[in-house]
């Protein structure tokens, strides 16, 4: 039996490496995913290595909103631009670059902008101003109202430091007219300074936000674009062999050695098992060379429990090679087959969080995505990639990806035909 | 011929409303060559099936070797050898390793693999050509490929259903000459074919299959025969049309007569002389022949006789 089932895995793994296509689409495809994605997202994820470039037409009279652009382009996140090629910016060269889609974002600073921060607070009459930020209407409300609250806050800021001595002015005339104007001078000088120094930011503010994790997480590094790709695109990959294992059955049955195997002193579960094995061990492969060359080519923390990251795999491998035997049980011929397997693998990947995280996701199809076995593999992934949990916290979650790997492979055997009908 | 081999009750098979085999009831001596005659869709493919545990009968019994198939299936299979009329084998793969991998199937192992491979090579003429992927091989070369595999095990019984179907004039005699000197081995053959000749040149008996019946079953030799010297099929027209048939069974010559299909069937004794009486009675009868066909004796014409089909149409 031992050796039926060896000699039927030895029999897969040899043609399937002999097929160069499949070997591509296995271990190729999910990793170029990985490379762009991650590249191209780079930015989200560490914002130093890519910053969004902000344009900046800079029209006020006085300094209030060159200090604001100084401020916004000292942060990681953002760089300022406040000429093209040379040349300074302009409202048309600014609207300009956002129609052809060069930059996402414009800034406007009218003429009276520091006039609007400085006024008068006992002034009759209160003088507003508006900063246009053009955008282009394509981009996403998520990209720029992080950026325009940022700007609020920072104009906030300014607000009251440039308000302030006016405002101690009023103070002093109506309270205590007989302070000398030197004492006045100094003391709007030293409020100012705890102003701008201490309250409300500056070189040593007050008041900090510190970044940090739940009790029980061990976090060797916040997570990268690497880190948060590969385990998506990962989960993606090891679905493919959906469509291999599926065809290969196919492909006995058409090319007959599917009748000369049942014509063999061979049981049938001994068949399905030596037709899934290969695929099983095929997709352990792909696991270990995705999450291996990940963490040599571009550092993927591979967390602290090798054990939890073993389970994971075996349960996940499962869950894909399961899957491959319901849709060979169900499919009839080579269209059926591709058919099933882009919807299945497209959506179930979509719907797990494997191209776009889960918890940017309405709250409904984050309920939905829990039906997918990609994201329960996701989220044990990450449990242990960048939440650093170890194999205790993560076996729930591998007890459900093998629940998922018994539905499948419960479904498939009950419907796999054995019969092969004859004319 | 010593004790049945195989013994076969009463086989029956149905897919949906179609019957595709209907009581087809048989025994094979063993070192028996034993054929299955019959047109495509006769039933031959589905009884070979039901014989080597493909499909499940719906009705009957098989024995092998004295055992229920039902209840020894996986000790029988291992005493069976299979080869589809269709090629089973891995392109892919070369034809060393096709027969490598059904050898060990049928558990085979080590030295004694690696050995049987090489003599199965050399038998079917493949030895030069073994280590290269089937698929760059010719239909003949793929056939002969495909019968290696159901012989790696030396099984008991080979069943060969239509082993030479699409293969050139010198390929198929190599196919029939390995199965003649399987046979003189002491190997028990079921061999399924609608060609004639190859039933005639090598089957000891032969059952001829067709609607999912036996309608016949004899030694070749006995059921040309029956024929007599010939077979004349005659279509007659002309007012005494029907009553002919009592004055051609009077000729000396004929040996009987049979209407089907609105033609007769005249078994001669002597097919010239026959003939001969034939035409004096047309002549007398003022009966026209429409159409006229004389068969030497042979399988084909002992099937047209029994269905008034052709083997092959």
């Amino acid at each position: 039996m031992i050796d039926q089932i060896l000699a039927l895995t030895w029999k897969d793994l040899k043609i399937f490496f002999k097929d160069r296509g499949g070997v591509a689409l296995i271990f190729l495809q999910p990793f170029m995913f990985i490379v762009v994605m991650s590249y191209a997202l780079g930015g989200m994820f560490e914002p130093g290595q890519d910053r969004i470039q902000l344009l900046a037409v800079n029209q006020d009279r006085g300094t209030q909103a060159a200090t604001i652009l100084a401020q916004l382009d000292s942060m990681e996140a953002f760089g300022v631009e406040t000429t093209w090629e040379g040349q300074p910016l302009t409202v048309e060269l600014a609207e300009k670059l956002v129609v052809e889609g060069k930059r996402n974002l414009a800034l406007v600073f009218p003429p009276d902008f520091s006039d609007a921060l400085e006024q008068d607070p006992a002034a009759a009459e209160r003088h507003t101003t508006r900063i246009a930020a053009i955008v282009d209407p394509a981009t996403s409300s998520q990209f720029v109202e992080p950026i325009l609250g940022t700007l609020q806050g920072l104009i906030e800021r300014s607000t009251y430091t440039a308000m302030v001595p006016k405002g101690l002015d009023y103070l002093f005339e109506w309270l205590a007219p007989q302070t000398p104007a030197g004492q006045r001078e100094i003391f709007k000088a030293q409020a100012q300074e705890a102003i701008s120094g201490g309250l409300l930011g500056g070189e040593e503010p007050v008041v900090t936000v510190e970044r940090t994790v739940p009790a029980g997480m061990q976090v060797e590094k916040y997570p990268d674009t690497f880190q948060q790709n590969v385990p998506g695109y990962t989960i993606y990959g090891i679905f493919w062999i959906v469509s291999l294992l599926a065809g290969s059955v196919l492909q006995e049955r058409r090319e007959g050695t599917f009748r000369r195997l049942l014509a063999a002193p061979m049981q049938r579960a001994v068949m399905l098992t030596g037709k899934l094995l290969p695929y099983y061990l095929i997709n352990l492969a792909q696991l270990a060379i995705m999450l291996g060359a990940s963490h040599l080519l571009f550092g993927l923390s591979l967390g602290p429990s090798p054990a939890g990251l073993v389970a994971v795999s075996l349960a996940a491998a499962a869950t894909a090679t399961g899957l491959g035997v319901l849709v060979s049980a169900l499919a009839r011929t080579e269209a059926q087959v591709g058919g099933l397997t882009v919807l299945l693998l497209l959506t179930l990947s979509a719907l797990g969080g494997c191209f776009v995280p889960r918890f940017i996701m309405p709250t409904w199809l984050q309920t939905i995505g829990l039906v997918t076995p990609h994201a329960w593999a996701l989220d044990a992934y990450q449990d242990l990639l960048v939440r650093g949990y170890g194999l205790a916290q993560v076996l729930p979650k591998v007890g459900i990806l093998a629940g998922f790997a018994a539905l499948f492979f419960g479904i498939g055997v009950w419907r796999f035909r054995f019969d092969t009908v004859e004319g | 011929m010593s004790e049945p081999i195989l013994i076969v009750q009463d086989l029956h098979k149905s897919f949906g409303e179609i019957k595709a085999v209907r009581g087809i009831s048989l025994q094979v001596a063993q070192g028996e060559l034993f054929g299955l005659l019959g047109p495509n869709g006769a039933g031959k493919t589905t009884t070979l099936s039901m014989l080597t545990g493909l499909l499940s009968p719906d009705r009957g019994r098989i024995t092998m070797k004295g055992l229920d198939f039902r209840t020894h299936t996986h000790q029988l299979k291992a005493r069976m050898g299979l080869v589809p009329q269709e090629l089973a084998l891995y392109p892919a793969l070369s034809a060393r390793q096709n027969l490598t991998f059904f050898g060990r199937i049928y558990g085979l192992k080590g030295r004694d693999l690696r050995r049987r491979v090489d003599e199965v090579l050399e038998m079917i003429g493949l030895t030069g050509r073994a280590d290269d992927p089937v698929e760059t091989y010719s239909g003949g070369m793929k056939r002969r490929v495909n019968i290696g595999a159901g012989l790696l095990h030396k099984p008991d019984i080979l069943f060969l259903d239509e082993p030479t179907v699409g293969v050139d004039p010198q390929s198929r005699n190599a196919i029939l000459e390995s199965v003649e000197a399987l046979n003189r081995a002491g190997v028990t053959v079921i061999y399924t074919t609608h060609y004639m000749e190859e039933a005639q040149r090598l089957c000891h008996r032969v059952a001829i299959v067709d609607e999912g019946q036996i309608i016949a079953l004899d030694t070749p030799t006995a059921l040309i025969r029956s024929l007599g010297g010939g077979l004349i099929v005659v279509g007659l027209a002309g007012e005494a049309a029907e009553t002919v048939t009592d004055r051609l069974r009077s000729l000396p010559a004929v040996q009987g007569v049979q209407r089907r299909d609105g033609k007769l069937h005249i078994r001669a004794r002597h097919t010239q002389e026959a003939l001969v009486g034939l035409l004096e009675v047309a002549n007398r009868l003022d009966l026209l022949i429409t159409t006229l066909e004389i068969l030497e004796p042979n399988l084909e014409a002992v099937f047209l006789h029994l269905t008034g089909r052709r083997l092959r149409e």
